[in-house]
């Protein structure tokens, strides 16, 4: 084992881990605005709009993330659309994002009873106002620990995007190894390095739960 | 998938016992992996496992790298099962004269994998859609596919358009199929 290329790299490497959570960051504020946007209008009470964003979310959700990299960065070229490496791989990430979203915020807001609603209109409130008032403050507070599961998976999916040829951590990575043969050790580094960046995010989840006092939930990964 | 819930199983019910060690060691092993990204666990396994110990082919590694994976978030899902079966039903069972193993075999078991059924069916599609991560270290798979094709006649845009309309043709029917067998299973539990 040579460990001092390990040393040696680990500022390169670095700038990798920045470079992964700038990458993370942008997906996460783009994926979780055009995410609620998509969980309203999905448990909006119109149902050709209803059967729409299934498709939407159900397209999305069925198809694996690094394809969709693909598709953007490979495939829309061909009819005309080009983005650097960078945006498309956000993009892709973005879509994932908030599809995912949209399903945790249906799960949420179909979690909270019925009588809610109906205690809602009776009381002379509309529906924006149900759902501003009633429905939201506490589908949101059950929606926060999937969330934040969520963004683990993101920071892990960014790995992705060094097939595409982004520069982040697993690209890092890889470069080093390219030059050093140390595949080994590099790719047990970088790991560690994931490890530590998503299992603080899975400790704050698993807090969160606690506090809400909602079960487990399992999601996609 | 097969290897996957074998040793998923395993793993739960090595969660479940008293000795503390244990316990420990599956808790650990089941945060490593679910806190590292799947694509470095397969270079790992393909790259940097041959460095100090061996050199799998392939295909080998993919289907280790996605064994280990899906057997972690199988071990999560069923360890809820076990624990979400109500403690009188093991207080039962240990009253009606059953030893430990007996217990567990015949009467927590299979409550525990009907209450399990719907999350492992979403490990299962989630599985699917993470094989395409193998074409990373270039087996034959449909993403890989799709890959060799586009590179050949440049026409990108449809090769990958179509290996989406694959994706979502499979991941649907799958999922539909998983919701007709959760039905009948709990229409089952209920009887």
């Amino acid at each position: 084992m040579q460990w001092h290329v390990v040393t040696e790299s680990f500022g390169y490497l670095l700038a990798g881990a920045r470079a992964t959570l700038l990458l993370s960051a942008t997906a996460l504020l783009t994926g979780t605005g055009l995410g609620i946007v998509w969980g309203m209008l999905r448990v909006l009470p119109v149902p050709t709009l209803q059967r729409f964003m299934v498709g939407v979310i159900d397209g999305v959700r069925a198809v694996p993330l690094l394809l969709q990299m693909f598709f953007i960065f490979f495939g829309l070229p061909a009819v005309g659309v080009q983005m650097p490496v960078f945006v498309s791989a956000a993009l892709a990430m973005t879509l994932w994002m908030a599809a995912n979203l949209a399903e945790v915020m249906r799960g949420a807001v179909e979690s909270i009873q019925r009588g809610q609603f109906e205690a809602g209109y009776s009381s002379g409130l509309g529906y924006a106002q149900v759902m501003r008032w009633i429905i939201l403050p506490q589908a949101l507070r059950r929606m926060l620990p999937p969330y934040v599961g969520l963004c683990t998976i993101l920071i892990k999916d960014t790995s992705l995007a060094a097939i595409i040829g982004v520069f982040e951590l697993t690209r890092a990575a890889q470069e080093t190894i390219e030059r050093t043969f140390r595949s080994f050790e590099l790719y047990l580094t970088i790991g560690a390095m994931y490890f530590v960046l998503c299992f603080a995010l899975t400790l704050l989840s698993r807090a969160l739960e606690r506090r809400v006092g909602e079960p487990d939930r399992i999601l996609t990964h | 998938m097969l290897c996957g819930l074998v040793v998923g199983l395993a793993l739960a019910l090595a969660s479940q016992l008293r000795w503390a060690p244990a316990r420990w060691a599956v808790a650990v092993y089941v945060d490593i992996i679910r806190n590292t990204p799947l694509l470095i666990q397969i270079f790992f396994i393909y790259f940097g496992l041959p460095l100090v110990l061996v050199k799998l082919p392939a295909f080998a590694s993919g289907l280790l790298a996605l064994t280990l994976y899906s057997a972690a978030y199988n071990a999560e899902v069923f360890r809820a099962g076990l624990e979400a079966v109500p403690n009188g039903q093991r207080e039962a069972a240990r009253s009606a004269g059953l030893s430990g193993w007996q217990q567990m075999r015949y009467v927590v078991l299979p409550q525990a994998v009907r209450i399990a059924f719907p999350a492992l069916g979403n490990n299962l599609v989630s599985l699917v859609k993470n094989s395409s991560l193998v074409s990373a270290i270039g087996m034959v798979e449909l993403m890989f596919v799709a890959n060799d094709i586009s590179f050949n006649n440049f026409r990108s845009f449809e090769i990958y358009g179509a290996a989406m309309i694959y994706y979502v043709i499979i991941i649907l029917a799958l999922s539909r199929a998983l919701a007709l067998v959760e039905r009948r299973v709990v229409a089952r539990a209920a009887i």
